[in-house]
């Protein structure tokens, strides 16, 4: 009795229904701890959308569902830009909105009445489930071994390199493109391995969803033109590789052009060209193959094969010529400061300022992926055993992930699939050969060892470590301590990425969490009370400027119209923000006045000890608006004779005069006793007297000084200068009587 | 009989203030940019830059305070003399009837301390540009504008734009900058000598090109290249070792957005350790016949990867100094 139990109990996972059944359970089970790794923030905080450019998301998905998909896709916004106001419909990818709003009309269908907040919230949980059952068939496509797949689904299910961009509430793109990302190169391995215009097809679809999705979509238009050359120069050109390389081209980039955002751009740019210059290239393959099919003859092939190569100089300088004559675009800044590292900082300060654009150091590389991050070069090693089509894919991912996972922080996301599956082949083989029950015996093995120098020659082409023949590890105590070892580090992963899931990646940054001396949770709502009281007190269509950062937030929650905001598309206006706070009032009054601002809006963390101020963020401000005026605003007036940025009694004239500065120590030096007033971001002590304000009002400061905004006065009544009219409230004279005329104003 | 000096003082202070007042504008700029066309830049000292830059005057100076001596140390002087020197030329060379009216000038250190002093310099290099006075250009100060080189390093192309910003409406001669014919000649020999050596050489080349094993290291060198934060020394320039307040070297910079050179290729080496015992463990173990050295091997590979591990998280909860987890021996 009890031994049929036991033979019952090892029988279960032998039979293959019996492991399709498992199989399932384990990827459901791996959804559901994907999902639920990621949901520290809405059980911590509320159901609340993040950070900045969610907020966008969300509110164009809000408008999406109010108004329908035509009047979304023909959208002019003018409650951004003021006074330019942004083509929204036609400049955003709208991937990320109809996928929620298609789920909210198929709940609705079914009569679920979800909110459409809900959905946008836990969009990223819900599709980092699919991206890691789609990590799962892609690792199934690279080895034979069953438990890769899921050790693969796992690791892409929880690592914090992922989860950093895909929490609940991070309502981004990223939420859906690394789904869109993976299954897309798992289609695009399938299309290759058959040689299947089905699965290019499928591909190219997927790739028309991806592009619809994220701007990241130029990592797949390069990355498989680039894996289909490295086939070509290995010698393995094919007809498998010529159908599925045209069929993903041709309906690819026809799919691509139907966004309006991307239009032209895929016949037009240089990041799309490598794609086109393959397919032309393919084409010319194609049909030298099929002449040398035809005409046999050592020579004429040697001659075909120069000719191809010819044809292929002479296209690539075809294209060098079309760029520098203008026909093609060059690079577009973005894409170029990936490859000349050196370039943003000069050229283009407002994409050197995003956080998210800097070089990645290795803590956060070992942060984002623990252990994985050093079982990656063995799983690439592996990957050289065989090296077919879709193992070299996986060492040209590897390499160029890496690249440009070195170069900026945020494409760690891209790099990161790549790594869960080269992990999970090498994690994989470890426990194919740890754990299996069945030792060698030695005496089998002794014949083995004469025969070797036959096996080495045999495997010449092969890598060196392979050329012996596998024996098994004979040593059952071995077997047990690796196995150990390995489950003991998996464990310490798993561990790992919960801990950095709850406590660097599960923060709104809306709402902002400290702890109490005695341990209890605080929690921080400057931002959502600053909101809420422009969207209480202000009129509907009060202009309220800020620095760029705060745009989307301002758009989102106070639904007020804004100056600039994150979408940065046009330099000059954010610029002239930039210059308007980096200014004396003077100059900055008449700015704002012709820009028709009402408020003004400052994050200050002096008080909190916020780092994320704007007195932090100021010396871009003044480098963006020196781009522009480079005679009226300096950087090298912010500095102290000596170099230093300071805020304190030492700080600048420029520095102590501009706007930005004046707002965020306004009044401030009254919480303090005299004389006693500190900045405690900075920790420095600052003046006695504080700053004065002649052109704005504080309208409002939040409970911890986070958010102080402000009102632009409107001109003087009697035709006096700001400056003038505060001197007289304060009972200074006059000095030299005026000419009175009429209310004008003045600009510098 | 102490009247002398001070007399004589005073008639060489009249009879040179005389001077520079008598020379006019015009007679001013006729001689400094004679001097302009035949050199590049005019050389100056104190007495001339003094001459130059007198206050009535219906011409631009353009002018680099430099420290080229070897003594100060300073890279970019050196650099950026040349670049200088090019603008110079190709301005004066491309205005040669002095349109724009602006006069390059170059003050060493050496030759002008006393300049130096009275502008309370610490830093150089230094340009600064001197506005006209008189004239249809004349500008409403008669401050020289200052250009520092916050931004480190500046092309002979960027500071012409600079210069170019400050004489509006006049003409800017682009630079010119002349042909490298030892480049030129270097490259195409090498370009020749490199197609030959590479026809010759092709069939010794072409098993190291299709060669696996050689693919396999160059993917996984560069990977941990990039994955150890290479890519951010390079980027930010940051030095190979630090130094701590004590004088003494420090391997580990603090902080977690921060890193040395060093500390990266150790990093990379950790890297390669643990993942190469990974793939011993995975491929080579189970490859081993003899049982023993098999049994070895196995627990030599096993030791160093818990060891090195251990250490990594260990290196790692430096860098942040909440990191909770941790493997023995380094707790």
């Amino acid at each position: 009795m009890s031994a049929d139990l036991l033979q019952a109990v090892a029988d279960v996972g032998k039979g293959k229904g019996t492991r399709s059944l498992l199989r399932v359970v384990i990827l459901c089970l791996i959804a559901g701890a994907a999902i639920a790794s990621r949901l520290f923030s809405v059980i911590r905080f509320e159901s609340i959308i993040h950070e900045f450019d969610p907020w966008f998301n969300f509110r164009a998905t809000k408008y999406l569902v109010a108004n329908g998909f035509y009047n979304f896709w023909d959208w002019f916004d003018d409650r951004t830009w003021h006074p330019l106001g942004r083509v929204t419909g036609g400049t955003l990818y709208p991937g990320l909105m109809v996928t929620s709003g298609v789920i909210y009309h198929a709940l609705r269908a079914l009569n679920i009445p979800v909110d459409i907040r809900n959905i946008c919230v836990l969009l990223a949980p819900a599709f980092s489930g699919l991206t890691a059952f789609a990590s799962y068939l892609l690792t199934n496509e690279m080895t034979t071994t069953p438990s890769a797949g899921l050790l693969a689904a796992i690791f892409m299910g929880i690592a914090p390199g992922y989860i950093s961009r895909s929490v609940a509430g991070s309502y981004d793109n990223e939420a859906i493109a690394i789904f869109l990302l993976v299954f897309t190169f798992y289609l695009w391995i399938k299309a290759l391995k058959q040689g299947s215009m089905l699965w290019g097809a499928m591909c190219a679809l997927f790739y028309g969803y991806m592009v619809a999705s994220w701007g990241g979509y130029a990592f797949i238009t390069c990355l498989l033109p680039l894996h289909s050359f490295v086939l070509i120069c290995m010698g393995r050109y094919s007809t498998r590789l010529y159908v599925a390389y045209t069929t993903w081209y041709a309906l690819g980039t026809l799919a691509s052009m139907q966004i309006p955002f991307v239009g032209f751009l895929p016949v037009k740019t240089s990041e799309h060209m490598p794609a086109l210059g393959i397919f032309g290239f393919l084409q010319l393959l194609g049909f030298l193959d099929y002449v040398r099919s035809a005409i046999p003859g050592r020579q004429f092939q040697t001659f075909l094969w120069l000719f191809a190569g010819g044809i292929f100089g002479v296209g690539l300088g075809g294209l060098v010529l079309a760029t520098s004559l203008g026909f093609i675009a060059p690079w577009s800044g973005r894409f170029y400061s990936l490859w000349d590292t050196g370039y943003a900082k000069i050229h283009i300060p407002i994409i050197a300022s995003v956080s998210e654009h800097q070089p990645t150091a290795w803590p956060a590389f070992f942060f984002d992926l623990n252990m994985l991050i050093w079982l990656f070069p063995a799983g690439v090693y592996l990957c050289f055993q065989q090296l077919a089509d879709e193992h070299v894919f996986i060492v040209v991912y590897a390499l160029f992930g890496s690249y440009f996972a070195g170069v900026m922080v945020r494409l760690m996301l891209t790099l990161t699939p790549v790594v869960c599956v080269a992990a999970a082949m090498a994690m994989s083989s470890l426990f194919d050969t740890y754990l299996v029950a069945k030792a060698p015996k030695p005496e089998d093995h002794v014949a083995d060892e004469a025969s070797e120098g036959a096996a080495k020659k045999a495997a010449k082409t092969g890598l060196k470590s392979t050329s012996r023949p596998v024996v098994g590890v004979y040593s059952y105590f071995a077997k047990g301590t690796i196995v150990s070892g390995l489950t003991l580090y998996l464990l310490l992963f798993v561990l790992h990425c919960t801990w950095v899931t709850s406590n660097a990646y599960s923060s709104p940054s809306v709402v902002l969490a400290s702890k109490m001396p005695d341990g209890s949770q605080h929690i921080i709502d400057d931002y959502r009370e600053a909101y809420q009281w422009l969207r209480q007190n202000t009129a509907d269509d009060a202009k309220i400027m800020s620095w760029w950062d705060y745009g989307y937030q301002i758009g989102g929650m106070a639904d007020r119209p804004t100056l600039v905001d994150n979408n940065t598309w046009n330099n000059t206006h954010i610029a002239t923000v930039g210059k308007a706070m980096s200014s004396r009032e003077e100059v900055s009054y008449p700015i704002m006045r012709q820009h028709e601002v009402d408020y003004v809006l400052v994050v200050f963390g002096g008080l909190l000890g916020y780092s994320g101020d704007d007195i932090n963020k100021f010396l871009w401000m003044v480098r963006i608006a020196e781009g522009i005026w480079p005679d009226e605003v300096k950087e090298r007036d912010f500095f102290t004779p000596r170099g230093e940025y300071r805020v304190d009694g030492e700080a600048s004239e420029a520095m102590k005069n501009s706007l930005m500065y004046k707002m965020s120590y306004y009044n401030y030096n009254m919480l303090f006793p005299p004389g006693q007033a500190q900045d405690r971001v900075r920790g420095v002590r600052l003046p006695e007297v504080g700053p004065t304000l002649s052109t704005l009002d504080e309208a409002f400061t939040s409970e911890n000084w986070i958010i102080r905004i402000f009102k632009v006065k409107d001109l003087d009544r009697f035709g006096r200068d700001h400056g003038q009219a505060m001197a007289f409230e304060r009972g200074i004279k006059k000095k030299a009587p005026r000419k009175k005329g009429p209310r004008t104003l003045r600009v510098d | 009989m102490r009247w002398l000096p001070a007399f004589v003082s005073a008639l060489v202070a009249s009879t040179t203030g005389v001077l520079a007042v008598k020379k006019s504008t015009e007679e001013r700029f006729a001689s400094f940019h004679t001097k302009a066309l035949a050199s590049s830049a005019v050389k100056l000292s104190d007495a001339s830059f003094r001459e130059l830059t007198a206050a009535p005057r219906d011409y631009s100076v353009a002018v680099l305070l430099n420290a080229l001596d070897s003594r100060y140390g300073c890279q970019m002087c050196r650099e950026f003399q040349p670049e200088w020197d090019l603008l110079a030329k190709s301005w004066t060379k491309g205005d040669k009837k002095a349109e724009s009216r602006l006069i390059f000038a170059t003050l060493d250190f050496s030759d002008g301390r006393d300049v130096f002093m009275s502008f309370g310099l610490q830093t150089a290099p230094v340009v600064f540009y001197y506005p006209p006075t008189t004239g249809p250009h004349a500008a409403k100060s008669r401050d020289p504008i200052r250009y520092d080189f916050v931004n480190g390093f500046q092309s002979a192309e960027q500071m012409h734009a600079w210069i170019a910003r400050n004489t509006p409406n006049r003409p800017s001669p682009p630079v010119q900058r002349p042909i490298n014919y030892l480049k030129w000649i270097v490259t195409t020999t090498i370009l020749l000598g490199g197609g030959t050596s590479a026809f010759v050489a092709w069939p010794y080349v072409l098993p190291v090109l299709q060669n696996r094993n050689v693919w396999a290291a160059v993917s996984l060198i560069s990977i941990l290249v990039f994955t150890s934060g290479q890519m951010f020394n390079h980027i930010r320039k940051v030095p190979y070792v630090g130094v701590d307040q004590r004088g003494g070297l420090t391997y580990f910079a603090a902080g977690f957005q921060n890193q040395f050179g060093m500390e990266t290729q150790f990093v990379a080496a950790m890297y390669g350790v643990l993942a190469f015992s990974a793939m011993c463990l995975a491929i080579k173990v189970p490859r081993i016949a003899d049982p023993k050295v098999q049994n070895v091997a196995v627990f030599a590979w096993a030791g160093i990867l818990f060891f090195m591990y251990s250490f990594l998280l260990s290196i790692f909860r430096v860098k942040n100094a909440g990191y909770p987890f941790a493997l023995p021996p380094f707790m």
